[in-house]
């Protein structure tokens, strides 16, 4: 038998035939992250009159277990902006810190001209998205992509409502209802019958486009099987952010299940 | 001059004798444009035509350390083990306007004295307390663009500190990386020392770290030399403010609290600009408090309406001193 | 020969604790011609005066842009001023790129204070051999800041450098109060009389010798701020602006001083 260190532990080759080792060794290129391990859900996003309004749910998904149900996907930027996180939770974590950082760069710039210019000349929602999509278009161009498709809500320079996404492979665009994953599909054309543009969205007032993005919330929550019905909202306008990280969906009927077919223990 | 020295016989003198008796054996070409090689054999120019007993008499004073050499290049021990770079570069605090820090039981306030060096200066654009952190600020006196490098690189700490281990640098930390930083620069002839003294104060957050948070200030020399303290106080006007620092009730469970250490920040500062009257000045101030305190647990400069009124306050207060200090003089007189 | 032991580089400290090397740089922008910047609500504006080697040969730029909001006025070295202006462009571009803005002209400034601040503190290095006023426009409105070889940057509300420069100074500090409410081409009338105070005797301004630089905030179509960007007039294009300041000109400007052009005149 082999007694050297190296082999202790290992399955004897004599009994079990010699390792085979080409077994972990795909042969090819270097491989980056190849998917997302934990992850967040849709992020869905509206403009209306005088700001934009996040939401998104409370949940991290590992596969398809329910993993993680406590877990706050919005995060506030220097109190002016909010960007919602969907896709790989880790990845996520790395852009608030990120985020973070690039927050206390701007505490540097003179804090008594805070006092007498406010918040001008900080970095707004707009600027906070072209940085964003530098970010991960070079990301993605190192073939080591941050996964994650964010959602960026705020103002402009010009002080009107900005709200934009960018995503893992660095494509970014805005409108004026937006949404991530699932919510693209389910959420999306709700919010385009309230918001399909820009003159739209800029009647919209703010307990109305709040009432669109309940009832978005609750339909990603019916249909979407990566979904919890705890989940956070912000609302962002020139008087700053209103983040509410532990709301719960209400009046939820799920009499429709009735009707769905091919499922649980029917029978007919 | 080695040999007359010999005669007196102390330690250091024969350490001198024994060099210069060395570089007069093996003295290297002497480049006019590279003097500073000259340095390396530590020798003092054997031309030196100063009189002994004039260097004898002066030592300890500045004038020890000029004309012997060995305060041409920083990172030189002289005979007597002191880098007179080093003393140089404390000589360039010296005259930079007053900064102090206060450490009291909920907080730390730092202030500066700004000398205003021109009136077509913009009024109170030009910030001398700089935030590394969101819970670390610094003041310095001296050289203002060494000052500025020193903030970078605090910046640069501060930062890497929260990459590497997720967590806001702790106070004593960044003094200790920082006066680490101001140390290697008085390592190598390479380089020259930092023309400041700064004072680092910060607020280690109680949330984060409950048993070791609370607020913290320490003081750094161009040595790389630190100290933590209650009061801090360096350029032109140290004695005076160090003097006013004393009187106040801040070490072990002082009971000053940071809305009068704000207050007594810039009586000091006034009390320290006194002896310089003639030349106008701006008061800069900031604070830290923790985060159940009015700057929740963020370093922020005084808010204006505090500061005016702390100005206005350390200014009746001088006043009154020299109404005091008339009466005095006219009870001699009628004495 | 050297006037002391102390002065032969820059890292080493007199007893008293100066740097000669670094004052020997500051005596280098007393040698060029000199430049006077001037800030108000509105404009900021860069005026100097250029010098030509020999007769036949042309005149040295003295103003230069860095970027849409900011150029520069020099006064020393030329190639040392260019090394600096390169670096002021790739900055300013950089965060063009990264942030879709404007660079904050402090953060610029800073920038480029850090790297003399370095030259002045290690062996085999020198410091720059040039000043530099920079005007410019941020989200803050104008700005006019001071930069010294030493890497002390300073906000003026005016200011002027290089040869002669103390009577410009003069002029200034006497009619400091009047810039902050000047139009652009008050400014630029104020920057004229700056200059020529630091004139040597027979000596005046000229479309040949002398350049204007003007950055500002101006109003967009919808009412919107937007920056008026930095442009430098030279040649007959600064003929106006010579004429308004031309001495007849003064003399008429006193004898009716009800003209309304809210020009400040001086008493003299």
């Amino acid at each position: 038998m082999d007694h050297r260190p190296q082999a202790w532990g290992r399955p004897r080759d004599d009994v079990y035939g010699a390792y085979d080792h080409s077994y972990l060794q795909s042969g090819g290129p270097k491989q980056m992250t190849q998917s997302p391990v934990v992850t967040g859900t849709s992020v869905i996003g509206i403009k209306f009159k005088d700001g934009v309004i996040l939401a998104a749910d409370n949940l991290a998904s590992y596969g398809s277990l329910a993993r993680f149900t406590d877990v706050k996907r919005l995060r506030v930027f220097l109190g002016t902006s909010v960007v919602g996180f969907g896709g790989d939770v880790s990845d996520m974590q790395y852009l608030d810190r990120h985020l973070n950082e690039l927050a206390i760069d701007e505490s540097y710039e003179g804090g008594g001209a805070q006092e007498e210019h406010g918040e001008k000349g900080k970095l707004n929602a707009a600027n906070l998205h072209t940085y964003l999509h530098k970010l991960m278009y070079r990301r993605r161009n190192d073939f080591d992509p941050l996964w994650n498709q964010v959602l960026v809500a705020g103002l402009d320079a010009a002080g009107k409502p900005h709200l934009s996404s960018v995503d893992l492979r660095g494509t970014a665009f805005t409108s004026p209802s937006l949404a991530t994953g699932f919510g693209a599909a389910l959420a999306q054309p709700i919010m385009r019958k309230y918001a399909a543009t820009e003159e739209d969205a800029a009647r919209l007032t703010r307990d109305q486009a709040v009432k669109v993005v309940q009832e978005c919330m609750k339909v990603l929550y019916y249909r979407d099987a990566r979904s919890l019905d705890k989940y956070s909202i912000a609302v962002v306008t020139k008087d700053g952010v209103e983040l509410k990280e532990d709301e719960q969906l209400e009046k939820q009927s799920w009499a429709f299940a009735e009707q769905i077919r091919g499922y649980g223990t029917q029978t007919v | 001059m080695p040999p007359a020295r010999a005669a007196t016989g102390s330690a250091t003198d024969r350490a001198e004798q024994s060099r210069a008796e060395l570089s007069a054996q093996h003295r290297p070409e002497c480049s006019p444009r590279f003097p500073i090689r000259a340095l390396l054999s530590l020798a003092p120019p054997i031309d030196n035509t100063k009189e002994e007993g004039e260097e004898k008499a002066d030592r300890g004073g500045a004038q020890t350390s000029i004309g012997t050499g060995y305060d041409l290049a920083n990172s030189i021990f002289s005979p007597d083990g002191r880098n007179f770079q080093v003393e140089y570069a404390v000589k360039a605090v010296e005259n930079g306007g007053t900064s102090i820090g206060i450490r009291c039981k909920d907080g730390v306030v730092l202030a500066v004295e700004k000398v205003v060096t021109s009136k077509l200066l913009k009024q109170g654009a030009n910030k001398r307390i700089a935030t590394v952190d969101r819970h670390l600020g610094v003041v310095y006196s001296g050289m203002i663009p060494d000052g500025r490098h020193f903030i970078d690189r605090a910046r640069d700490e501060s930062r890497s500190w929260r990459d590497t281990f997720k967590t806001p640098m702790p106070t004593a930390d960044l003094a200790s990386r920082m006066g680490g930083y101001m140390q290697a620069y008085t390592l190598y002839q390479s380089v020259r020392p930092f023309g400041i003294t700064a004072i680092v104060g910060g607020f280690d957050s109680e949330l984060e770290a409950a048993k070791y948070g609370g607020p913290f200030l320490y003081m750094i020399e161009p040595s790389g030399l630190y100290w933590g303290y209650y009061g801090a106080a360096t350029g032109k006007g140290r004695q005076a403010a160090k003097a006013e620092l004393e009187k106040l009730d801040l070490s072990g469970s002082g009971t000053l609290s940071l809305l009068d250490a704000v207050k007594e920040a810039a009586r000091i500062i006034y009390v320290a600009h006194d002896d310089n009257k003639d030349k106008e000045f701006e008061l800069e101030m900031s604070w830290i408090s923790g985060a159940d305190g009015p700057t929740k647990g963020l370093h922020q400069e005084v808010p204006k309406a505090l500061r005016e009124e702390a100005e206005r306050l350390a200014k009746k207060s001088l006043e009154d001193e020299d109404d005091d200090d008339e009466k005095k003089d006219d009870d001699k007189m009628q004495e | 020969m050297f006037r002391n032991n102390y002065d032969n580089d820059s890292v080493t400290f007199s007893p008293q604790g100066r740097i000669f090397q670094v004052e020997y740089a500051a005596e280098a922008v007393k040698q060029g011609s000199v430049v006077v910047g001037i800030a108000s609500k509105t404009h900021a504006v860069l005026v100097a005066i250029k010098r030509n080697a020999e007769e036949l040969s042309s005149y040295q730029k003295k103003l230069f842009p860095i970027d849409e909001n900011v150029g520069i006025a020099i006064a020393g070295l030329t190639s040392d001023a260019r090394v600096l202006s390169n670096f002021m462009k790739q900055q300013c571009l950089g965060h063009r790129l990264t942030y879709g803005r404007n660079m904050p002209v402090r953060s610029l400034v800073d920038m480029i204070g850090s790297k003399a601040q370095v030259n002045t503190q290690h062996y085999g290095k020198r410091p720059y051999g040039v000043g530099l006023l920079v005007a410019g426009v941020d989200d803050q409105g104008p700005h006019l800041f001071e930069f010294q070889p030493s890497g002390m940057t300073e906000e003026m509300v005016a200011f002027a450098i290089g040869a002669r420069s103390q009577m410009a100074r003069t002029y200034l500090e006497k009619n400091l109060d009047a810039f902050a409410s000047c139009g652009r081409d008050e400014l630029v009338q104020h920057g004229l009389k700056a200059l020529k105070e630091s004139l040597v005797q027979d000596r005046e301004l000229t479309v040949e010798n002398t350049s204007v630089g003007i950055v500002g905030v101006g109003k967009a179509a919808d009412g919107s701020t937007k920056v008026e960007p930095f442009k430098v007039y030279d040649g007959q294009e600064v003929n106006a602006f010579i004429e308004s300041v031309a001495d007849d000109k003064e003399a008429e400007a006193e004898a009716a001083p009800a003209g309304g052009s809210g020009m400040e005149v001086d008493d003299e």
